[in-house]
């Protein structure tokens, strides 16, 4: 397909960046997850946040690959660091994958014993690397600077928050799948414990999204853009996909008491969901603003993918 | 070395989108692709509406977007001030399309064909093809050069030669006394989007 600019509205960045945004976050919230519990003392746990991972951040990566319009040219990315956010991003993300791999190996084959200094560590850098390849997803965006509703301090704050909730959300659903399945003894407190934890950080995520939308409304450069997400075509995703399914189920379902661990699977499976439509709704929101001369608003009219005109038809044009 | 940049004159301008099939006629760019396009704009109410062309190309920016964003150096300006694309350098992860506060760059991830379902490839629509794989790359970022081969020749970009109402001029921004610097000077000249600060080359004259 060729892409194109016309329009106001971004088209060039759909799903795959979608679904990579939404996996690296998760991947690196589940891996700070799986750090917090092997400190708790929850072996199970633990080890389910570590080798959940990296390979979702791979796979997110593989997708991101696959976006790209010459793949043979993929190695120049980690060459220029110095660049921009997507040299920096990919160098951050490869670091965390491979710490990620040797963690989760040595934690699988039980290299470490309680309280060893030197799993201390290795936690701690590859730690480092996971905050940083959640935060740097919204950075990613953020340093467009045409697009007015990426280009705001609270899109790596909003994605670093979805990011932490659908990383502990992921280590749940892991959790209990293992659980429920025998595939591993993973304590079911401990993942209850996760879900009432996960409640404050949907709270905070609620809070992030809300200040992030008002102020991006409040902008009259990316009004259009808020419009869109809040009453315009974008509206069904965002209120069925983010608000309700990504943060009001699951949060209704984590704070009612005593229910089984299958309602907390649930509930993790509906937020990981929303996590994944909050990323497509900043991407598709993505939008520049008129070109103004004399105040007068120059709006590029979007040509809408036509269809083949009939035979000795002159095919209409632009605008 | 020359310090390459336009001028569009408005109140010449009157919309013909002559400067749009002059570029698809020189740079061979496939359907839904337009280095060089023309947007319209309208105020006021009847009877006082009035109807405005703006001309919109690649600005070749002092302080690109795209540049700043580029994660392999593929994008940069070269000597005569145009900012390019090293067809060979580029991997198409697109994210110069979001730093281009002007919407200029456009990639072709597959050469689609102007003429209806069943027809057979025409000779003239394989060298289009053949020459736009050429000088641009098929899944790397296009966009306008200048002209580079038509400059390579000694011609000025096919826009401005082509232009009717003579309301594009060329020339080196860094010479005094070439056409463009006057009137950027003397005819209140302005660029688009000034507050994303990437201090484009092309001028525009008001329109009135």
């Amino acid at each position: 397909m060729n892409t194109k600019m016309h329009g106001l509205v971004q088209t060039e960045w759909r799903w795959l960046i979608a679904i990579y945004l939404w996996l690296a976050g998760a991947g690196g919230g589940a891996f700070l997850t799986g750090i917090y519990a092997s400190y708790a003392g929850w072996e199970g746990v633990a080890k389910i946040g570590s080798v959940l991972s990296w390979p979702l951040v791979g796979i997110g990566c593989a997708l991101l690959l696959l976006d790209l319009g010459k793949m043979q040219n993929a190695w120049r990315v980690w060459m220029k660091p110095g660049t921009s956010w997507m040299a920096r991003g990919t160098i951050i993300i490869s670091l965390f994958m491979i710490l990620g791999f040797i963690h989760s190996l040595l934690i699988v084959l039980g290299v470490f014993a309680p309280g060893d200094p030197a799993a201390l560590a290795l936690a701690i850098v590859t730690g480092i690397f996971a905050f940083a390849t959640m935060v740097y997803t919204g950075l990613l965006l953020g340093d467009a600077i045409p697009f007015p509703f990426w280009n705001t301090v609270l899109l790596p704050i909003l994605f670093f928050m979805s990011a932490l909730s659908t990383g502990v959300m992921l280590v749940i659903l892991g959790g209990s799948v293992a659980k429920m399945g025998g595939l591993m003894a993973v304590g079911e407190e401990n993942l209850h414990f996760l879900a009432s934890v996960d409640v404050a950080f949907i709270l905070a995520e609620a809070g992030v999204l809300a200040a992030y939308l008002y102020g991006a409304y409040r902008l009259p450069i990316s009004r259009h853009s808020a419009h869109w997400a809040l009453m315009g075509d974008g509206a069904a995703m965002f209120w069925g996909g983010v608000a309700v399914c990504g943060l009001a189920l699951p949060l209704i379902i984590d704070v009612i008491p005593g229910l089984p661990l299958a309602a907390a699977a649930l509930a993790a499976l509906l937020g990981l969901l929303g996590g994944l439509f909050l990323r497509m709704v900043v991407l598709s929101g993505g939008a520049h603003y008129p070109m103004y001369v004399n105040s007068w608003a120059f709006k590029p009219v979007s040509v809408p993918k036509l269809p083949k005109p009939d035979r000795g038809m002159v095919p209409p044009g632009n605008i | 070395m020359p310090r390459y940049g336009m001028v569009i004159d408005l109140k010449r301008c009157y919309g013909c989108y002559g400067c749009v099939t002059a570029c698809k006629g020189t740079n061979h760019t496939p359907p839904n692709v337009f280095w060089s396009r023309l947007l319209k704009g309208e105020s006021g109410k009847y009877p006082n509406a009035i109807r405005q062309a703006l001309p919109i190309l690649c600005f070749h920016c002092e302080d690109p977007g795209c540049v700043k964003v580029c994660p392999t150096g593929a994008t940069f300006a070269d000597e005569d001030g145009v900012v390019v694309v090293d067809k060979d350098i580029c991997v198409g992860c697109k994210y110069c399309l979001m730093g281009c506060p002007y919407g200029a760059r456009y990639i072709v991830e597959d050469y689609e064909s102007y003429f209806p379902d069943g027809l057979p490839e025409t000779e003239l629509e394989k060298h289009a093809k053949a020459t736009f794989e050429e000088r641009s790359g098929m899944g790397v970022a296009t966009k306008c050069s200048f002209c580079a081969p038509r400059r390579e020749e000694g011609k000025e970009p096919k826009c401005v030669s082509t232009c009717p109402a003579n309301a594009r001029i060329f020339g080196d921004l860094d010479d005094p006394t070439s056409e463009i610097t006057i009137l950027v000077r003397q005819s209140r000249g302005f660029v688009l989007k000034p507050e994303q600060g990437t201090e484009p080359k092309v001028y525009y004259l008001p329109p009135r």
